[in-house]
């Protein structure tokens, strides 16, 4: 590959070159043309006049102006540019092992009752390799966080988790329906109290419906269209449902080959007899057109009625997103309100409690702090819930008295449609780990060789203070993330 | 110079107290018509024609009788209308005079006749010359001394600016005398501070520059709170508050509105009562509670009172029990590392690099690099 350049050097004038090469008799002319003088002689060959014929190129050329947007190209060899999507592809890429790291020993994989039980708290555990594959399948993994820096993808089992995953398993085991907000502040791992929400899902045979970025859903970055005999007019997203449905149908694969059909569906374009299993069904669209009729099909398999179903979990990143007025535009000019997005309606009437599952499950949400629109119905419903459950608790401030907050009778912004479905949600705050948690977590660094020094209490309070009592994002900047070495 | 009207104004010149005549003559300025293409005419005077009459005869008079007091003294005892005494007064002066040789009496008539000369100029009016820059031949009035003459020096006195000096000691010494004698006296005027009653409910703040001019010094500021009211039930407490608007203070419960509208303390004070009365009224007033409406807050800004925590204070207690907290932190590690639990990632790293499988180079066989291009 090097050659052109090669060649391109000989061709090249240098001064040595030039010297050597000139002829012996220039000399005397220059000495001719100035015969006393202070410069350096110009050694360059004069071009010769070109007589007769037209002139090449522009009379003033060199000597025009070349502003910078109409220069020409220049000439070299920069490479392979990169081809459309690979730069994002690059940047989004999940990278889930690293070789380099050492395996720690201790590190077990996760069984079905491992995220319920309390024993475990303050534990590191490994997610199981086919539990990794469905979760990658519905993109709970995010590029964002270190999935790539160690042996296999671990997580951390957290008080919080806990309570979630028996509240999980109680509603599963009651046929309700639990409904659940995670909230906390930036970097206090909520992705992540959905991914072990999914993974504590996939290890007891739920079925599981994730939506890993609502913003992709309300900002218009993906097709729409009115949904015939609807009034109000509900619009459906048939490209992102064929994304979501393969999803389901990769995510589930086990499960739902073991569910039959229970009706035929005589709106599909496929004749789909009852008694066929639902990875079929949900392996019918194979093209946008057809993705929503086989979604709602779908969906009223899974939630029939008197058929014995696997409880179902519903979760989605990015609640803010869902509760606001989407970017989409009605033939009327006028802005779509996302809950008449046809699957995010259905997502906001499982969370509100309009929608009941039949045989259990769980609608998970998580908010997101960083990339969040400002919902003041959202934000004021969720502390009012956190309020109310505080009261109930007799509330843990010393004062005793917790005010549930109240509208601003003066702020126009509020959305009463939000309100109406958090109106009775569960919210779980997560916070900063404790100290015990800190310390399995910065252990299974040290022991993955990502974290170069001792794990004493000392370290360990020290990360904790610095990452603002415990954030483990920060903790991560604080010890992991560092160049520190 | 040694005229006998000369020496009479060096008679009076060494006392200043006395009102300064150039000064006083001065200030009868024309200043009725600034600008004007007719000619000047008094106004007819309102004043009666025997007022008139009766202050030209009196002039008169003083004139003759400075001028020749034989002549005037003659013509009072001829007149009827004076009294027998004043004839016989008139009678015993002019003895007096007769007996004055004749030398004197005319030095004393010249006397008459040179003072009137000389004063007749501070009598006349001085008009500002309409025509005059920036009125510079006006007098100042603030100044003090008069600037007429007093650079001219006549050896017999100190000058104009050096009397200034004295005056302004003077001054001095009159306020240090009044700051010992007379200002202990206040004291006795002095009343105890009584807080106010729970009937003044309303609290006015004035404003004074000591008795200077200020386009503030009118300003009156009304401070109340609703709760402090008599007989207004919450809801017309609250009512009061919604009326209030912008002049509410949530955080301090306190309503404060101000007038300078007019141009008197006393008036601005009047007009506060006034609209407080009527806003009290207007609350009382059953027809509309305004209960639709919220108590408006936009306009303040609460500022969370932060504090240091309680918990975080470093007390004897709290000493100890972080010492505590370490030394079992300790004790943890140190027992860790005895069984061998305790995680050194440099370590870590070591072992694993030492008990590495060394990586065995595979001879690959390159093809094609050649072919290819």
């Amino acid at each position: 590959m090097s050659a052109p350049s090669c060649l391109r050097c000989l061709v090249r004038p240098s001064a040595g070159v030039t010297v050597s090469s000139l002829p012996r008799s220039s000399p005397l002319a220059v000495a001719r043309a100035a015969p006393f003088s202070t410069t350096t002689a110009n050694l360059r060959p004069k071009k010769e006049v070109q007589t007769g014929g037209a002139p090449k190129g522009h009379v003033r050329s060199g000597k025009m102006l070349q502003l910078g947007k109409f220069k020409k190209g220049k000439a070299g060899d920069r490479g392979r540019t990169p081809a459309p999507g690979e730069r994002k592809a690059y940047r989004k890429r999940i990278t889930l092992s690293n070789d380099n790291a050492i395996p720690v020993p201790w590190l077990t994989d996760l069984g079905p009752a491992d995220l319920a039980n309390p024993a475990n708290t303050a534990r590191i555990m490994a997610l199981p390799t086919e539990v990794q594959d469905q979760l990658r399948a519905s993109e709970a993994f995010k590029p964002t966080q270190c999935w790539g820096m160690f042996r296999k993808p671990a997580v951390l089992v957290r008080k919080e988790t806990i309570d979630m995953a028996n509240r999980m398993q109680n509603a599963a085991d009651k046929r309700h329906t639990l409904r659940l907000v995670v909230s906390g502040d930036k970097l206090t791992g909520k992705s992540l109290m959905v991914l072990q929400a999914m993974a504590h899902a996939h290890l007891n045979n739920w079925v599981v419906i994730h939506i890993p970025e609502v913003q992709e859903l309300t900002t218009a970055c993906t097709e729409y269209a009115p949904i015939p005999n609807t009034d109000p007019v509900q619009y459906m997203q048939p490209v992102y449902v064929l994304k979501l449905l393969q999803a389901i149908r990769r995510a589930n694969e086990g499960v739902l080959s073991k569910i039959l059909t229970v009706s035929a569906h005589p709106e599909l374009s496929q004749s789909m007899p009852p008694n066929t299993p639902l990875l079929a069904l949900a392996g019918a669209a194979k093209e946008p057109d057809a993705a929503w009729p086989v979604f709602q099909a779908l969906w009223s398999e899974l939630t029939a009625q008197g058929a014995n179903r696997p409880p179902i979990l519903l979760s989605a990143d990015g609640l803010a997103h869902m509760m606001k007025v989407s970017d989409y535009r009605s033939p009327a000019f006028d802005l779509i309100h996302s809950h008449d997005l046809a699957l995010v309606r259905l997502f906001a009437d499982a969370l509100g409690g309009g929608l009941r599952l039949p045989s259990g499950g769980a609608v998970i949400a998580a908010t997101t702090r960083s990339n969040a629109p400002r919902t003041p119905s959202m934000e004021l419903a969720l502390a009012q819930r956190e309020a109310e459950a505080n009261k109930g608790l007799g509330g843990p401030s010393s004062s005793g008295a917790v005010e549930v907050p109240q509208r601003d009778p003066f702020f126009r912004g509020y959305d009463d449609r939000v309100e109406a479905v958090l109106r009775s949600v569960q919210v779980l705050r997560v916070r900063g780990v404790d100290k015990l948690e800190a310390r399995a977590l910065m252990e299974y660094w040290a022991a993955s060789g990502m974290l170069r020094a001792t794990v004493d209490e000392k370290a360990v309070t020290e990360k904790w203070a610095l990452s603002g009592g415990g954030v483990p994002g920060e903790m991560e900047r604080a010890a992991l993330l560092t160049a520190r070495i | 110079m040694a005229s006998p009207a000369n020496l009479l104004r060096l008679c009076l010149r060494p006392s200043r107290r006395l009102p300064n005549l150039g000064a006083s003559a001065a200030r009868q300025f024309a200043h009725r018509r600034p600008l004007s293409t007719t000619q000047w005419r008094p106004a007819p005077t309102p004043k009666s024609p025997d007022d008139e009459a009766s202050e030209k005869a009196v002039d008169d008079e003083l004139e003759k009788a400075f001028k020749n007091p034989g002549e005037y003294f003659n013509s009072l005892i001829s007149d009827e209308s004076v009294s027998d005494e004043e004839r016989r007064l008139a009678q015993r002066m002019l003895e007096d005079w007769n007996k004055v040789p004749p030398a004197e009496q005319q030095d004393i008539e010249q006397l008459a006749q040179d003072v009137t000369k000389e004063a007749a100029q501070l009598r006349r009016p001085v008009f500002v010359k309409r025509d005059s820059f920036w009125h510079v031949d006006e007098p100042d009035q603030d100044l003090i001394t008069d600037e007429v003459g007093e650079d001219d020096f006549e050896e017999d006195d100190i000058m104009a600016m050096a009397h200034a000096k004295l005056e302004e000691h003077r001054e001095f010494r009159e306020y240090a005398r009044i700051a010992v004698w007379e200002m202990p006296l206040l004291s006795k005027m002095a009343k105890p501070f009584e807080p106010p009653t729970e009937a003044e409910v309303l609290r006015f703040r004035y404003t004074t520059y000591m008795g200077e001019f200020h386009p503030a010094d009118r300003k009156v500021v009304v401070e109340f709170c609703p709760k402090d009211l008599p007989d207004l039930s919450e809801a017309q407490q609250l009512k009061l508050k919604k009326l209030a608007g912008s002049r509410y203070n949530p955080e301090r419960d306190i309503i404060k509105m101000s007038c300078e509208r007019f141009e008197h303390q006393a008036q601005n004070k009047r007009y506060l009562g006034d609209l407080v009365n009527k806003l009290i009224e207007t609350a009382k007033d059953p027809t509309d509670m305004f209960e639709d409406i919220p108590l408006d807050t936009r306009h303040h800004k609460f500022k969370p009172q932060i504090k240091f925590p309680k918990e975080w204070y470093l007390t004897e207690e709290r000493r100890k029990e972080l010492e505590g907290q370490r030394k079992q932190a300790l004790l943890l590690d140190g027992q860790k590392r005895t069984e061998g639990a305790l995680i050194d990632g440099v370590e870590v790293i070591q072992h694993a690099m030492l008990h590495a499988k060394p990586v065995e180079t595979v001879p690959v066989l390159r093809r094609g690099q050649r072919g290819r291009r």
